[in-house]
């Protein structure tokens, strides 16, 4: 029973000191409440209850909400008389241990939960590795390359094209081309993007077809524009039965300007005579010649 | 001032629906409605406007689109439909060998390969 008494003193004096200061940074003066355990008139502080105090505090080093919900259930007893809070809480303590540690488990989990969705914000909000954007960008097959300071890297229109895929969507581009896609994360206006999922290559001696990609081509293009689409309202209406709805949408997209095409031949517009052979090797690539157009004068 | 959306809503409709709020906000409540359904349509119409080009231009060299399509997914080739229509139309070379490739993954059509005119590109060109 003295055991039972101290540790419902112990307890009622954790909560007023944590309920008081409801902040983590107080929860390291724990140690004190050694001291005050000292203090207490019946409390002899038998070895196998401080061994029972450090349970507690490993307990009670959790979040301050469930010491809140804890307190917020001992204060109705604090407000009566001390005989029968003690003979109140005598019966209750060992429940209220129970509890502790019931909770205390499950306000782990809880804790934990709550750290992970704390911490998985701060992942998608800042990604602050860099290894965070290189997955994302991987995922949208491009990759960022630096910013464009005083160059013009537009060319002339060439005569080859090819099929590059961005996130789901497939565009067939050429040199000079602008293609709407969706919003692009990592990158901003006037940055170098790489696009490296390339399907087909074609031009006017070549085609070359990838299974499904071609590993060595690459699409250079410049990011124009980060804008949002024309507003389409959404308008849903059930007749006779008074319900109608209206919404806006704009979607987000990237404007990007293709500005080259690597990993074809591309033929000068100076005549060739001969079309030239290619061999293949890897199985991945497919490469035919095509035959000059002689009728087609440019 | 919904009454000012509404007449925004309601230009190029069709006698007092273009005029009249009684009549004009039926007629664009029924429009955005429309609107909202065919967002949808567009997506399955536009897919089988690229189905038709590519059979289309398939058919010239012999092979029917289902064929050729199995001949691609045999060969693990991934291009979507839009992009197929957009070689078959503007492409013609790339587009021969594509189905050439398709031909010989899937040897459905050899028999039929060769039309009546000399050569399928005579057409083109």
């Amino acid at each position: 029973m003295a055991n039972r008494r101290c540790l419902s003193n112990f307890t009622r004096h954790c909560q007023s000191l944590l309920s008081s200061n409801a902040s983590v940074h107080n929860l390291r003066t724990l140690p004190h409440l050694r001291t005050i355990a000292a203090f207490e008139p019946l409390s002899v502080v038998p070895t196998s209850q401080s061994h029972d105090i450090r349970d507690l505090e490993s307990i009670f080093v959790i979040q301050p909400g469930f010491l809140r919900h804890f307190s917020s259930g001992r204060r109705n007893s604090e407000g009566s008389d001390d005989e029968d809070d003690e003979d109140h809480d005598g019966g209750e303590v060992e429940e209220d241990e129970d509890e502790e540690e019931e909770m205390g488990e499950s306000s782990d989990g809880d804790g934990q939960d709550r750290n992970a969705r704390v911490s998985n914000c701060a992942v998608s909000r800042s990604y602050s590795l860099e290894e965070k954007e290189a997955e994302a960008a991987a995922i949208g097959y491009k990759v960022i390359g630096p910013l464009d300071p005083l160059e013009r890297p537009f060319k002339h229109r060439e005569e080859a094209f090819a099929v590059v895929q961005i996130g789901s969507h497939q565009f067939k581009v050429s040199n000079g081309d602008n293609i709407y896609t969706e919003r692009l994360k990592f990158c901003e206006v006037n940055d170098k993007l790489i696009l490296n999922r390339v399907l087909m290559l074609g031009s006017r001696t070549q085609t070359i077809i990838g299974r499904p990609t071609l590993p060595e081509a690459i699409v250079h293009a410049v990011v124009e524009e980060h804008a949002l689409d024309a507003k389409v309202i959404i308008f849903k209406k059930k007749r006779r039965k008074n319900y109608r709805r209206t919404k806006g949408h704009r979607q987000e997209l990237t404007r990007l300007r293709i500005t080259d095409i690597e990993g074809i031949q591309k033929p000068e517009k100076v005549k060739v005579a001969k079309p030239e052979k290619v061999k293949v090797g890897k199985l991945e690539k497919e490469i035919l010649e095509k035959p000059e157009k002689e009728a087609v004068a440019a | 001032m919904n009454k000012k959306k509404i007449f925004k809503l309601a230009k190029g409709f069709r006698g007092r629906a273009k005029n009249c709020i009684r009549i004009a906000r039926e007629r664009v409540e029924k429009a955005l409605q429309y609107s909202y359904r065919d967002r949808r349509n567009k997506k399955r119409d536009m897919r089988s406007l690229w189905i038709e080009r590519i059979n289309a231009g398939t058919r010239i060299h012999g092979v029917n689109y289902g064929n050729f399509m199995h001949g691609l997914m045999e060969e693990n080739i991934q291009l979507n439909r839009k992009v197929l229509s957009e070689i078959s139309m503007h492409e013609p070379y790339s587009f021969k060998a594509l189905v050439d490739i398709s031909r010989n993954a899937f040897p459905g059509n050899k028999k039929v390969e060769l039309p009546p005119k000399k050569e399928g590109l005579a057409i083109l060109v």
